[in-house]
């Protein structure tokens, strides 16, 4: 499984963007007709765009916060582990 | 068939709203005794009954005694005890929409105001609302402010704002003790765990608990991340199971005008199946139960997964494809380079379309491995249901793998050729490309070189 960093623009795609991105790579790449340079260049983004997807759906861990008020009216949020529940 | 003519009573059944004559006052205030016409002491009855603000909004329980129904299709009752007894009517429209019919023997509650019929000198109650009796003051409440605030419009369908489908906040209102808040965190991490989700406390039963939750409604409609600006994409307002009292605070009205109010998408999720509030009917989205409104809120990975296998399998083949061609004209050149003296241009051409070649292969052993070892991780969590999905995906894989092995993966480098690339992973084809003491990467078939540039010799020395 390839490790390399992905390029900085997908590593900072929310997944629903990179899906539809990842899609439009694909329906290109099957309509066909680029030069040979083009299509791998599309074919390895396409790769690093899935890679990005599957990455965030096996890797994200779900972060709880609880709003906390603050003086003045102000709003912060604190990390609220699954003890504290 | 022709309309027969009503019944008197039915003619007029609501004497016509007149502007309040200031003679009324006038009559009541001034002291000394003076006769008065029947129409006026009817109306001055008629005025004091509309001012008593409790006769205008009644709820009272009785025995049924007669019934009629007009042609009209307005309906006359009595309602009765042991001491008096009360006439009532229902107008045709209102009676329609009621679901509950006045049959003569039956005890009901029956909601309405009171006023005067002046041709008769009889003062009735204007039902809008008839319940059996026995029902209690709670579930009285509950309806009439359900009435109420339907015929405001507040639980209107074409108010139902639709909800985001790819969420990135979650705000949560409910209480910190408990199951709940652990068990839709459970399905959210489950289903969608890219999400953040922002939990808003309060107290969701006993006195000041509507003011609680409203007051976390609030704090969820104001806050925003301070990083990027964003409110929550999808508010969710919960609580576990509990009996009706329990479970009051989610029919009182400010809860149920601040769900109505809040400026992000809502989900309610109370109680079990069966309980139902008004605050849900208020809601965007209603759920059954706070697990099914944390399942409302986010996508599934699990589908996701799935289709990205499929979308994954598609660009595996689209991407053979598009080098298969190549591929080929690269053979017919080799055949045909094997028997003319191949020139200098032609070698660096075909050098060019044999680099391209390997780069497409390595990519695409690079890719089939990620997807077999992602597929043996994901095996054993599928469902049978993608299942089938599974198997088609992990065929498709084994043909591609084929193809890529025809396609002589990394033959180029066997035969002794090295890709050379600069810092930024361009390949380097002429020796201007790069510059005295730059760093650059080779290549070769195992294995790779860090190599600085010591001398440059471009093709014309």
């Amino acid at each position: 499984m390839p490790t390399s960093a992905l390029p900085v623009d997908i590593e900072a795609l929310a997944f629903d963007k990179a899906l539809a991105e990842l899609q439009a790579v694909v329906g290109r790449l099957e309509a066909g007709g680029l030069a040979l340079e083009a299509s791998i260049e599309l074919y390895e983004r396409g790769v690093a765009l899935h890679e990005h997807c599957a990455r965030l759906l096996t890797g994200a861990e779900l972060r709880v916060q609880r709003l906390v008020d603050q003086a003045g009216g102000a709003l912060r949020t604190v990390d609220l582990s699954v003890g504290e529940e | 068939m022709a309309a027969r003519p009503a019944p008197v009573a039915a003619a007029a059944p609501v004497p016509p709203e007149q502007p309040k004559p200031p003679s009324v006052r006038r009559l009541v205030d001034s002291p000394g005794p003076r006769i008065l016409a029947v129409g006026e002491l009817t109306r001055v009855v008629r005025e004091t009954l509309r001012d008593a603000p409790l006769l205008r909004d009644i709820w009272v329980e009785g025995e049924v005694g007669q019934v009629s129904i007009s042609s009209a299709g307005h309906c006359y009752f009595t309602l009765k005890d042991e001491k008096a007894q009360l006439r009532c009517m229902i107008f045709r429209d209102d009676r329609l929409v009621i679901p509950f019919e006045a049959r003569t023997g039956i005890r009901l509650v029956a909601h309405g105001r009171l006023d005067v019929f002046e041709p008769q000198g009889t003062y009735q109650l204007y039902v809008d609302t008839l319940q059996p009796a026995g029902l209690g003051d709670l579930a009285l409440r509950f309806e009439a402010l359900k009435a109420r605030l339907t015929r405001e419009g507040l639980f209107d369908a074409k108010r139902k704002r639709p909800l985001p489908p790819w969420p990135r906040t979650i705000g949560i209102a409910t209480s910190l003790s408990g199951a709940v808040l652990h068990d839709m965190r459970k399905v959210i991490s489950r289903r969608w765990p890219m999400v953040r989700v922002v939990v808003a406390a309060c107290q969701v039963q006993g006195p000041g608990a509507s003011t609680s939750i409203v007051h976390a409604l609030r704090r969820l409609a104001r806050w925003t991340d301070p990083l990027t600006g964003r409110a929550a994409d999808i508010v969710i307002l919960a609580r576990g199971g509990g009996s009706q009292e329990d479970l009051w605070s989610f029919n009182e009205e400010a809860v149920v005008r601040a769900v109505a109010a809040h400026p992000c998408p809502i989900i309610v999720g109370v109680g079990h199946e069966t309980d139902v509030t008004l605050a849900e009917f208020a809601a965007d989205v209603r759920a059954a139960t706070p697990s099914v409104a944390a399942e409302l809120a986010v996508p599934s990975r699990l589908d996701h997964q799935a289709s990205l296998l499929v979308l994954s399998g598609r660009l595996t083949a689209a991407g053979i494809r598009s080098v298969a061609v190549p591929r080929q004209i690269l053979d017919h050149e080799r055949r045909a380079l094997a028997s003319f003296r191949p020139t200098a241009y032609l070698r660096a051409e075909r050098e060019r379309i044999g680099l391209l070649l390997d780069r497409a292969t390595r990519s695409l052993q690079a890719r089939l491995e990620a997807d077999r070892s992602r597929l043996a991780r994901t095996d054993d969590r599928l469902p049978m249901l993608l299942a089938g999905r599974m198997v088609r995906a992990r065929t498709d894989l084994a043909r591609s793998s084929a193809s890529l092995a025809a396609l002589g993966p990394f033959a180029t480098l066997e035969r002794g050729y090295a890709i050379v690339r600069d810092v930024d992973g361009a390949v380097v084809r002429s020796a201007s490309d790069v510059a005295l003491g730059q760093l650059i990467d080779i290549r070769l078939a195992r294995g790779a070189l860090d190599v600085r540039v010591q001398q440059v010799r471009d093709s014309a020395t």
